[in-house]
């Protein structure tokens, strides 16, 4: 097992800011690299500062005032937030929200995973393969797609059509409020190329000495993967995770194309980011939509910090 | 090997990245903060002649409409050589996000096309100019006085009618007389009678071909209440006079349409809702037989299905409480309250409503004009048959018309979508319409006041 040592050996040290940084010193040349470092980094330091840090601030105040967007806002302290206990279309759409992200995220890392296996296989033409399972997820947040969607999805959408060659008949599946939010869900799990890219380089990773020892002690192909890849795979699995849920709570895009900026049909495709769209673009209820901001930003904050924290009992990182 | 080692760093750090980016949700909510503070319109009164200024100009519609508009704009531009013309639009459904966010970012258009309530919400929080202090540039005075008093609230006028619209049923006769029906008695037919009639064409044409379209609006609504209680949506005063009683009964009524199959199945209307083209509803598609509409509409729906297309009163308007018919401004021109220019826009705005150059282009795009000099000059022209029944719609239900058209007050352009959203409740049988009505006249309150 002295490989799997040298593998944690390895992250350790890269966890470190990169091997070999501390054992140079400062010379002339490293200054002036510095200096040009600082000078390409600078429009992204002036992007935080300006485009998010500030802002964010800014929201915060924001928060705590009646902010309409055309008046001067005037602080009401807590009533924003106290607002929000009872407000059940914020409620509804915390529902759906979360509904969509449980549901979607492990749906989508499960195709992903089982596409990279596949992939992993060696097959011929596989940069092919890999580009046209990747497309869709370039595609997926996209404007096109969705309207894309509510066409093949519509009543006399794609779907359908198919679904009479059959004898079945279809219905629209994104204007009925039991089955809209599975469209959504579909369209993001269909967009898991991303994650299957991250996947099929893990999977890359893991020596293949694992498995050729594994099959000469006569280890199955199940028990392979459930020995060998799966734990070795943990910290890209959570890397994904971590990913694809903070993603999946900021969806917005499918939802305003597809339900027309509605979130309708009744409210059940209304994700949290919409509702809050329609509270400060369309109520002119900034205040309160920034308070709405700030509650997402906890959640997902909140749901981070926990998935850390039970990284520690399933992740594996060989040490 | 060192890969995974790398990619395991490279995990903490676009987790990290992504934390960060949830905040672009934040940078979006707080974008509307760097307004120009109070309003300073009235300083810029430097004379209109000579000094070379740019306005912007904006509206929503189609691309037919933003053609006719910049050929006048440009006429404009030839009479007055020192003012530029910017002009922008989209379609409706963006539109009026995409304004809120341009006037608090201090970035408006100098010209602002609004309708409905949407000059009230503007207007009362300081955002339009008070016309009257560009009185001088821009004439009004040959405007009818009701159309103009849909510009006029809080005692001032902030917006300029663009032209007098009145709602109506746009029928598609073809449908009538391939079912087998008559035509309705638009004098005396009622509620029930358009239940009826819409139930009986879509039982006698083929499947997919329905009698009307579902009725649900604001403005239908406005009407139905009007004729069963005397008023309308909301009283003159701004307060809402909907009872959770009165707009549950429209709610059995829109689902009695639909069981009954006057009316498309739910997954259908709520499909429309997201539709708004006139390419794609149901009339403009040939596969309904009435429609609710606003007379201005009727040449796009004509175009669209093909057919000879006709408007009628709508039903009920003989009862016991009257018409309750109003004719509306169908859009209004403002003015920004913190334009630089307010003279060059309100020479822009007296040019659209009141020079029979900009008519010759526009027509009846944004309604029939109130101005009468212009609609004579249009008569004069002689009108496309279209515009014929459009106008003689209009001076027909001139006769009729006893309601007063009553502005919602702040907060009510809200109103429209909680009103689709519950009726899409009611005909998914997710609630009841007694539920449904309470909760109608709970949330438009809330949104009011």
């Amino acid at each position: 097992m002295s490989a799997l040592r040298e593998l944690s050996t390895m992250r350790r040290e890269s966890g470190r800011g990169g091997p070999g940084r501390r054992r140079r010193g400062r010379s002339a040349a490293e200054k002036g690299d510095n200096r040009a470092a600082v000078f390409f980094l600078a429009p992204w330091f002036i992007g935080l500062f300006v485009i998010t840090a500030g802002p964010l601030v800014a929201s915060l105040y924001l928060s705590f005032t009646d902010y309409n967007l055309l008046q001067d806002p005037n602080w009401i302290g807590w009533e924003n937030y106290v607002r929000m206990f009872a407000d059940e279309r914020l409620l509804n759409s915390l529902g759906v929200t979360f509904t969509y992200v449980l549901i979607s995220v492990p749906l989508q890392l499960a195709a992903a995973l089982l596409l990279a296996i596949v992939l992993d296989r060696g097959l011929r033409g596989l940069a092919i393969y890999r580009s046209v399972f990747y497309l869709p997820s370039l595609l997926g947040g996209s404007v096109a797609i969705a309207i894309l969607w509510r066409q093949v999805f519509g009543t006399n959408g794609l779907v359908n059509q198919f679904l009479a060659l059959l004898g079945i008949e279809g219905q629209g599946w994104v204007s009925h409020p039991d089955y809209a939010l599975g469209t959504l869900m579909i369209l993001n799990v269909w967009t898991f190329g991303a994650p299957m890219v991250i996947f099929l380089a893990g999977l890359r990773q893991i020596p293949e000495t694992y498995y050729e020892a594994a099959a000469i002690d006569g280890a199955s192909r199940a028990r392979r993967f459930r020995s060998i890849t799966l734990p070795l795979l943990t910290p890209i699995i959570f890397f994904n995770l971590v990913l694809q849920l903070i993603g999946a709570f900021q969806s917005f895009t499918q939802a305003f194309v597809v339900s027309g900026g509605t979130g309708g049909p009744a409210d059940s495709t209304l994700f949290y980011t919409l509702y809050l769209y329609q509270r400060g673009f369309g109520a002119f209820d900034m205040g309160y939509a920034s308070a709405m901001a700030w509650l997402l930003l906890v959640i997902i904050g909140g749901m981070t910090a926990v998935n850390f924290f039970a990284s520690k009992f399933w992740v594996f990182y060989g040490d | 090997m060192r890969n995974i080692g790398f990619s395991a760093r490279r995990e903490r750090g676009r987790g990290v990245a992504a934390i960060v980016g949830a905040g672009l949700v934040l940078a979006l909510a707080a974008c509307g903060q760097a307004d120009d503070g109070g309003t300073d319109a009235g300083d810029g009164g430097t004379s209109a002649e000579g000094e070379a200024v740019t306005i912007r100009f904006a509206w929503w519609g189609n691309e037919d409409r933003a053609a006719i508009t910049n050929e006048a704009v440009a006429i404009f531009e030839t009479a007055n050589p020192n003012i530029t013309v910017e002009t922008e639009y989209v379609d409706f459904n963006a539109y009026f996000d995409r304004l809120a966010t341009t006037v608090a970012a201090g970035d408006a258009p100098d010209v602002i096309t609004m309708g409905g309530a949407y000059p009230r919400e503007y207007g009362d929080r300081g955002a339009l100019l008070d016309l009257a202090e560009v009185a001088e540039y821009l004439d009004t005075s040959t405007l009818d006085a009701g159309a103009l008093s849909n510009g006029f609230f809080s005692d001032t006028q902030y917006g300029v009618p663009t032209g007098a619209n009145t709602y109506g049923v746009v029928i598609n006769p073809a449908i009538f007389e391939a079912a087998g029906v008559d035509l309705p008695d638009q004098d005396s037919w009622t509620w029930d009678d358009f239940a009826e009639i819409a139930a009986e064409i879509s039982a006698n044409t083929p499947d997919g071909t329905y009698g009307a379209a579902d009725p649900t609006s604001a403005e239908v609504l406005d009407l139905y209440l009007n004729h069963q209680s005397g008023h309308g949506l909301y009283l003159a005063d701004g307060s809402l006079n909907a009872t959770p009683e009165l707009v549950g009964d429209w709610f059995t009524y829109s689902s009695g349409l639909m069981e009954s199959g006057a009316t498309p199945p739910a997954t259908i209307t709520s499909e429309l809702t997201t539709q708004t083209s006139p390419e794609q509803s149901l009339l403009g598609q040939g596969l309904a037989a009435m429609s609710f509409g606003w007379s201005n509409n009727l040449g796009a729906f004509r175009e669209a299905s093909g057919q000879d297309l006709i408007l009628i009163r709508v039903p009920g308007d003989s009862g016991p409480n009257g018409s309750a018919m109003w004719q509306q401004a169908s859009q209004l021109y403002t003015i920004n309250a913190e334009t630089e220019h307010p003279e060059a826009a309100a020479q822009l705005v007296d040019f659209l409503v009141n020079s029979t150059d900009a008519a010759d282009l526009i027509g009846t795009d944004r309604g029939v004009p109130s101005n009468e000099t212009i609609r004579a000059h249009l008569s004069e022209q002689g009108l496309e048959p279209t515009t014929q029944v459009e106008f003689d719609f209009l001076s027909q239900v001139n006769e009729f018309i006893d309601g007063d058209f009553v502005i919602g007050p702040t907060g009510s352009t809200e109103s429209a979508g909680i009103l689709t959203r519950l009726n899409q409740e009611v005909l998914f049988a997710r609630t009841s319409p007694e539920d449904a009505g309470a909760a109608f006249v709970t949330e438009v309150t809330a949104a009011i006041s």
